[in-house]
């Protein structure tokens, strides 16, 4: 991952659904711990209280908890979360898209062709979720 | 301004510097907070280096007061220069001697000096104690720069545009420097540079200066959710009427109509739709060197 400073979107918001993404992905697994707050931040290269920021964040809603002496580990409910989570993100962007293509006065059949063409194109994924 | 709380590590109230007829910082008040990063950005001769300066008690305040870890910086100097650590722009190791004799010339100032920690960021940047200053190349200087203003443990890291000129990895290296020696401590950190992305990474607030005053003083992730430009289209033949409260900068052209505005909320669209004569408003998302950019803009204009 690099962090994009290129962007409205504050750093530890980009650290945390990195994370998210990775325990949605099977990445870190329940019982799991996450890097320490040091190594992620020197391999980010950002401050490790952005690090800190953004673990507290996936702490607060359940993502993972703080073990003492341990560090940060994914909870049983955390995959859970993460795909809660990046679900709202998505429904975001979608809303964002629909609002643009009204703004710009195409129907709704049109934006339902849009949605289908770009479903397409960003390549089938067989399954889905468990 | 913030008052002073009991972690308050750097405060400085009302602070200017004045060289003979120039007035190089004009009335600077902010406080950094223990165990935090605070960023400094401004275009050049803005006042930043001469502030940084100021707070080593390398140049003396004309006005204000400067206090650092609980101390008055004009009154305790040798203090301050043995908790504080500094790489400057332009550093001032000695050319002729070798990397070791610069760490042993160094070290003998300090009381406090932490042979492993020197060591092991050596060893990190891969510098040798044979090695002759003067053959050194920028990015090496800088790290060896770090390295010197980190091996005594200061409790208040300064960093003065210590990056400039270097290459793309090497910044990276050298910022990895800093960063593996923040965690797990409690070290202030007050940065200054112009690349906007390394403060960004590094700095949890950040101020803009320009001609030596505070245009603003704000939480990195504040400033970046609050600052937003509105897009306005105009009616045919028609001007704004009124800009919104905290606009930054704006700039009419044509029927495009757009508006940095400083303290966005949700609603600030519908709002500027019914005091104004715009058809249509979008909001755009910046980026710090938009909201840097449009902050100094907005100030040559006024003026």
């Amino acid at each position: 991952m690099s962090i994009n400073t290129n962007t409205s979107v504050p750093i530890y918001q980009q650290i945390a659904d990195h994370v998210r993404g990775r325990v949605a992905a099977g990445i870190h697994r329940p019982g799991e711990m996450l890097p320490s707050i040091r190594a992620l931040a020197i391999e980010l290269v950002v401050n490790p209280n952005t690090v800190q920021r953004a673990y507290d964040e996936l702490d607060w809603e359940g993502l993972v908890e703080l073990r003492r002496g341990v560090g940060f580990v994914v909870t049983e409910q955390g995959v859970r979360v993460a795909r809660n989570q990046l679900e709202q993100a998505a429904r975001g962007s979608f809303s964002q898209g629909i609002v643009l293509a009204r703004s710009a006065n195409i129907s709704e059949e049109s934006i339902r062709g849009i949605f289908d063409r770009a479903m397409s194109d960003s390549g089938v994924r067989e399954g889905g979720g468990t | 301004m913030v008052s002073e709380a009991p972690d308050t590590v750097i405060e400085l109230k009302n602070v200017a510097k004045v060289f003979g007829s120039t007035t190089a910082v004009r009335d600077l008040s902010f406080c950094v907070p223990k165990g935090t990063a605070f960023g400094l950005i401004g275009p050049n001769g803005a006042g930043k280096t001469t502030t940084l300066k100021m707070m080593m008690g390398i140049l003396p305040c004309t006005n204000g007061r400067m206090n650092i870890l609980g101390l008055d910086v004009s009154s305790h100097p040798q203090t301050i220069k043995q908790r504080l650590g500094y790489v400057p722009e332009q550093n001032f190791i000695h050319r002729w001697m070798r990397v070791g004799e610069a760490i042993n010339f160094c070290r003998s100032f300090y009381p406090t000096w932490n042979e492993p920690l020197c060591g092991e960021m050596l060893k990190r940047f891969d510098l040798g104690g044979g090695k002759k200053v003067r053959h050194l190349s920028k990015g090496m200087l800088a790290k060896l720069s770090l390295v010197l203003a980190l091996a005594h443990d200061p409790e208040v890291l300064i960093l003065d545009e210590p990056m400039g000129g270097l290459d793309p990895i090497a910044r990276e290296e050298f910022l990895e420097g800093v960063m593996a020696n923040l965690a797990d401590q409690h070290r202030t950190v007050v940065f200054s540079s112009h690349l906007l992305g390394d403060v960004q990474r590094m700095v949890q607030t950040v101020g803009i200066i320009d001609r030596g005053e505070l245009l603003t003083l704000s939480s990195m992730d504040n400033l970046l959710k609050e600052t937003k430009r509105i897009r306005g289209v105009l009616r045919d033949g028609c001007q704004p009427k009124q800009p919104p409260a905290h606009t930054i900068w704006q700039r009419v052209q044509g029927r495009e109509w757009l508006v940095t505005v400083g303290n966005f909320t949700s609603d600030l669209p519908l709002q500027l739709k019914s005091t104004n004569p715009v058809q249509d408003v979008e909001v755009i998302d910046l980026t710090l060197e938009d909201i840097f950019k449009d902050y100094i803009k907005g100030r040559r204009v006024q003026r």
